[in-house]
């Protein structure tokens, strides 16, 4: 339901990475009416803020190597990016596109626009960390099915079984052993791979 | 209307409340009560010893008319401090023009929520100051099967959606939700009626504003139905639509505001007999009034106070103070612009008259940008049922 990601808004922890000014205390006041819990943050900071959900990054040219350094570390821990923008000249754009924000706000700020921004971002970067989950997921079981394959392989030039009946043994096997078919063809590639290590030390 | 003469020594101020179209009924209320609320100043001997003189014109419920009128106010009769607007389309149309000339607008209309201007002070009820209170007390009273008749605009839309959020909350079922348009009579609420017939809700909540309100309710009364069991519940049927329909249309209907006619505190007592002293005894007086009243009163104090109707010093001296207007004790907010408000409830008895059924003698800070208000601490079972 769309309207959940507004509700969420309100509650989550929003850091803004903004130099003291008064653009920082508009959007400041403003986040605080829609009611998100923020935090101030200046300088750049080495790493993520812990516990951050959004991140409103200032874009500011001489602070380029410190939001490089920003973006560069530990990128399991990113929050919703949301850049912080005086300029739309390419220089700027790259940097932008460089940190991933999922949403840019331009300044001076303005109250309106800012929770339409923020939801759009929000729900941007609910999608792409979902998507990236099942590709994740995917991604295990291509691998999986790529080991089945070759521990068929194995049986079939090894014992001389067709696809069904190597399919069938490792299945069999497996139940046996309370294993899933994917550890049980990884145990028969990597017999295998001991047995010829073996025929070739001969 | 436009003053030629030199008026530097008066204070003036753009008022636009249309006295035309759809929804001026409501609109003159506000209207008056803010040349109520002048009169009172001027006669006190104005502020700082000058008058204020009111720029009035007529928008004609039209948001064109409303936007054209703003700009000629700024560029040609150069007031800075600008009071009026009832439908948020209207106000939408305005505020550009105000943020343009840097001028201040003044807002006396409950509306949808979802906005912050620096150059809006708005003293009607956000969602959180009348909508929940309301979904209460008819959850609690009714039952949770609702039906939702609205105008075509956004206030509706968003009012409904709230309120649809409400029932589903408290387990309950929005059997339908219809929008007529804007200047619907009474053959537009043929299907409505006809819906009413068929799902028969335990409340039907009205968002429909302006002259379609008396169709409305008057097609509810001729279908036959009984307002005991099945009312029609609103933020915005005040007195005037009240006035429009008849007290035996409108009887047994309920309303949620921060001001009625017949509140009994002794500021609520003055405003309406010095409103009907001036505007006649039939004249209704509006939440929509009281606000219109109460706002100018609190700009002229804060330009008594810094000497200025510059709108940046008027803004920073006017989150300062209290102020005893008519519905009790109020403030305007400054994390948002928005007024610290008593919600109310009323129903309508044979006379027309909105008598209070729920007055918790509670003030509510305005929360503008309030999504969702949970209504965890209640429940269906709750045992203070009260039927009618």
């Amino acid at each position: 339901m769309a309207i959940q990601i507004l509700r969420d808004l309100r509650g989550l922890r929003v850091q803004v990475v903004h130099p003291p000014d008064s653009e920082r205390t508009k959007l400041v006041e403003h986040l605080r009416r829609i009611g998100c819990m923020v935090e101030m943050q200046w300088p750049v900071p080495d790493c993520w803020a812990d516990g951050a959900d959004i991140v409103l990054l200032a874009i500011e040219h001489d602070m380029r190597l410190e939001i490089q350094r920003l973006l560069k570390s530990d990128a399991g821990h990113r929050p919703t990016l949301i850049a912080v923008v005086s300029y739309e000249d390419p220089s700027t754009l790259q940097l932008v596109l460089e940190a991933g924000a999922v949403a840019v706000i331009e300044r001076p700020i303005r109250p309106f626009g800012l929770l339409t921004n923020i939801t759009i971002a929000r729900s941007l970067w609910m999608e792409r960390r979902e998507a990236d989950k099942r590709m994740r997921k995917l991604e295990r079981k291509l691998a999986g099915i790529q080991r089945i394959q070759r521990a068929k392989t194995i049986l079939m030039s090894g014992q001389g079984l067709s696809e069904a009946d190597a399919y069938e043994s490792i299945r069999r096997q497996a139940m046996s052993k309370r294993l899933s078919m994917d550890d049980m063809a990884s145990a028969i590639i990597h017999a295998n791979e001991l047995l010829q290590y073996r025929a070739k030390g001969d | 209307m436009v003053a030629t003469e030199d008026h530097s020594d008066s204070w003036r101020v753009g008022v636009l409340f249309s006295q035309s179209g759809v929804t001026s009924t409501i609109e003159r209320t506000q209207l008056n009560a803010t040349l109520l609320a002048i009169d009172e100043i001027n006669a006190g001997g104005g502020v700082l010893g000058r008058p204020v003189e009111p720029v009035i014109y007529d928008p004609a419920s039209d948001p064109k008319k409303f936007r054209a009128f703003a700009e000629r106010l700024f560029q040609v009769d150069r007031i800075r401090l600008l009071f009026g607007c009832y439908m948020s389309s209207t106000r939408k149309a305005v505020l550009p023009v105000v943020e343009g000339h840097r001028g201040l607008l003044f807002y006396p209309t409950l509306y949808e929520g979802f906005e912050y201007s620096r150059n809006c002070i708005y003293t009607g009820a956000a969602p959180n100051q009348n909508s929940i209170q309301l979904a209460r007390f008819l959850l609690s009273t009714y039952g949770n099967r609702f039906l939702l008749v609205g105008s075509n605009y956004v206030y509706p839309y968003e009012s409904n959606r709230l309120m649809a959020d409400f029932v589903v909350q408290s387990k309950g079922k929005v059997l339908d939700e219809i929008y007529v348009p804007l200047q619907a009579t009474e053959n537009d609420f043929d299907k409505v009626i006809a819906r009413i017939k068929k799902t028969s809700p335990e409340v039907i909540f009205s968002t429909v504003v302006g002259t379609g309100t008396a169709a409305f309710y008057g097609a509810y009364r001729a279908a036959g139905f009984d307002p005991a069991r099945m009312p029609i519940a609103s933020l915005s049927t005040s007195e005037a639509e009240v006035a429009e329909m008849g007290a035996e249309v409108a009887e047994g209907h309920i309303t949620a505001a921060p001001f009625f006619e017949t509140l009994s505190s002794p500021a609520a007592r003055r405003f309406v007999s010095s409103f009907k002293e001036r505007y006649g005894d039939k004249a209704p007086v509006t939440a929509g009034a009281e606000a219109a009243y109460f706002q100018l009163h609190l700009a002229m104090r804060a330009i008594a106070k810094c000497g200025s109707d510059d709108p940046e010093q008027v803004l920073d001296n006017l989150r300062d103070f209290e102020f005893d207007a008519p519905q009790g004790r109020v403030r305007v907010d400054p994390e948002n612009n928005h007024t610290y408000l008593w919600p109310r409830i009323a129903r309508l008895d044979r006379q027309g008259r909105f008598q209070i059924v729920w007055n918790p003698g509670v003030r509510v800070k305005p929360d503008p940008y309030c999504v969702v208000q949970s209504l965890d601490d209640w429940s269906v079972d709750d045992q203070q049922l009260i039927r009618p």
